[in-house]
């Protein structure tokens, strides 16, 4: 951790909070000092923890969406969680929540942008369907590409390579998984 | 040069060189880099965040310019998906919006060979004569050098003849990448980098004020984006004029470019933070929402954006270019964003003089409500 961050968690009264996370101890009494921090020192503080407690990969869950299903919205009210919300809640649960628990984003409810943030902000699992940016699931061969390569492409394909290719520009290690059984963890959306 | 360095450098209020820009693109903590430009940004602006009241009108998409970025532009009238507006229709926009009147009217155009210039000022001078208040921040620079050379004028005699006619500043479009290598694959047929800043200049040397942006996350690499970010520092030192840098972001729906991947909202929070970083003299960065969404230029807010931009109304450039962002958000969608950021919303003008001050906690009863049903979740975690 650089001096800049360990500064920033410190000015902020949160060292205690660090010292007994990295220690495997819950911040007993912390929630609302919390809540109360700045958005990036709270961001920094679950980096720290989730770099200590799960390293760099993420783990991607590809869904499959429920046949002849429409691309769902998020249900009324659940949009009221911002983006600003939606990483400080993250980071409450790298930070507060079980240690080495697995912090899951949904991509689909919450787009990839926020999905791809969050992984600065605690978050170590990505979860979602494969659909377009304008959210129309992408069935089993559809094809897809641009230029030469124009429809000659498994369009699932290259949205798993994007996906990845995200993650990397995160600077993290993407891992595909198959099955999410077994997996504890909250998830966020 | 560590990002301990660096903030020990900008605390201590000294500026920072190309290579500190290359450092903060490349440093693996982008949340350390957000940190340290909210910290200029809060020195600068303490928790003040600016919008306003704006309305796009893109009164034609005909441009004689090929772009390898541009979904908006057709290359001739009659092409398909062309439009040139009569000026009694780009009037209408203003008119049917007279209950409820932006404040700033941003025009930014393709550049379309057939027109007279009297088209411009006619355009100008019918605003102002429906709204004699309203600010015009018309024609980027490109347009302002395509003017120029099209009809014969120097850039002074341009703009005094668009000053006459109602123009009130010039946005800031039309700077993509300035460097060579650059500019001259994505926009070989424009104003040059050179054209672009001396326009500027001699808008600034009229006593108007500009803005400026940069167009990343396509073929540049950092040490494009830095070299663009030091010439605008050069030109502000030189003249003072430019009030607000803007970063947009690259859409590839469309264009030239398609098979390149757009950036990525991280890509997005680190430029605005560098920017905000190096640009020691802009007074004002923009999270441009229209071009990072809405969620994301919130979020920019704690990463050295002051100013989250305005109403906008109808913008086609990013929508043609697949842009999810929505067409508009109105002022109480604005503050609304600007306050669950933790900050205090401004509504300003065009020169940022403070319009209306909204309260810094006025955050509606519903957000309020998810945010104490996830917190319970917390303590049920905890307990």
């Amino acid at each position: 951790m650089s001096p800049l961050v360990r500064g920033a968690i410190e000015a902020a009264g949160l060292a205690d909070v660090l010292e007994a996370r990295l220690r495997g101890a819950a911040p007993d009494g912390a929630i609302g000092r919390l809540r109360e921090a700045d958005l990036l020192v709270l961001g920094a503080l679950a980096d720290c923890i989730r770099a200590r407690e799960a390293g760099d990969e993420v783990r991607i869950y590809i869904r499959e969406p429920p046949a002849a299903q429409a691309p769902q919205a998020p249900p009324q009210g659940e949009r009221e969680l911002t983006g600003s919300d939606l990483l400080r809640e993250i980071a409450l649960r790298r930070i507060a929540g079980p240690p080495n628990a697995p912090v899951r984003v949904d991509w689909t409810r919450c787009g990839l942008e926020l999905a791809q943030v969050a992984l600065c902000f605690g978050a170590d699992e990505l979860a979602g369907t494969i659909a377009t940016k304008r959210g129309e699931l992408i069935a089993e061969g559809d094809l897809l590409g641009v230029g030469k390569k124009s429809r000659h492409e498994s369009a699932r394909e290259i949205k798993r390579k994007e996906l990845a290719a995200c993650v990397r520009r995160s600077g993290r290690v993407p891992v595909f998984v198959r099955s999410d059984a077994g997996v504890e963890g909250e998830e966020i959306s | 040069m560590t990002l301990d360095a660096i903030a020990e450098r900008v605390r201590r209020g000294e500026r920072l060189t190309p290579e500190d820009g290359i450092v903060l693109f490349h440093h693996p903590d982008p949340v350390a880099v957000g940190q340290l430009a909210n910290e200029v940004r809060e020195r600068l602006h303490a928790d003040r965040t600016y919008f306003n009241r704006n309305m796009r009108v893109e009164v034609t998409n005909v441009c004689v310019a090929s772009c390898l970025f541009c979904s908006f532009a057709k290359l001739e009238e009659g092409a398909p998906g062309a439009h040139t507006m009569t000026l009694e229709e780009a009037w209408r926009e203003l008119e049917i919006r007279m209950d409820d009147p932006p404040g700033e009217i941003h025009i930014v155009n393709g550049l379309h060979p057939g027109l007279d210039f009297s088209y411009y000022e006619e355009l100008l001078s019918g605003f102002k004569r429906i709204k004699p208040d309203v600010h015009l921040k018309c024609f980027t620079a490109v347009e302002i050098h395509f003017f120029a050379c099209h009809y014969g004028m120097s850039y002074e005699q341009v703009l005094r003849r668009l000053l006459a006619a109602g123009l009130d500043s010039l946005p800031g479009g039309g700077a993509e990448i300035f460097h060579p290598e650059v500019r001259s694959r994505i926009a070989h047929d424009k104003a040059t980098a050179d054209e672009y800043l001396e326009v500027h200049r001699v808008a600034h040397g009229l006593g108007m004020r500009t803005n400026a942006t940069m167009l990343y996350g396509h073929i540049e690499t950092f040490e494009h984006r830095v070299d663009h970010l030091m010439r605008l520092r050069a030109l502000q030192d030189e003249t003072g004029g430019l009030q607000a840098f803007i970063p947009l972001a690259f859409h590839p729906d469309g264009n030239g470019m398609r098979n390149l991947p757009p950036p990525t909202a991280i890509d997005a929070l680190r430029t605005t933070a560098v920017s905000r970083l190096l640009l020691d003299n802009v007074p004002h960065v923009k999270a441009y929402w229209v071009s990072m969404t809405p969620e994301v230029a919130q979020i920019a807010l704690r990463f050295g954006a002051d100013d989250i931009d305005g109403t906008i109304v109808h913008e086609t450039i990013y929508r043609s270019a697949g842009s999810r962002s929505p067409g508009a958000l109105s002022t109480a969608q604005l503050v609304r964003l600007i306050q669950e950021a933790g900050r205090v919303p401004v509504e300003r003008d065009t020169f940022y003089r403070t319009i209306c001050e909204h309260p810094r906690a006025a955050v509606p009863e519903a957000a309020v409500k998810v945010r104490d049903r996830k917190s319970r979740k917390h303590l049920e975690v905890l307990s």
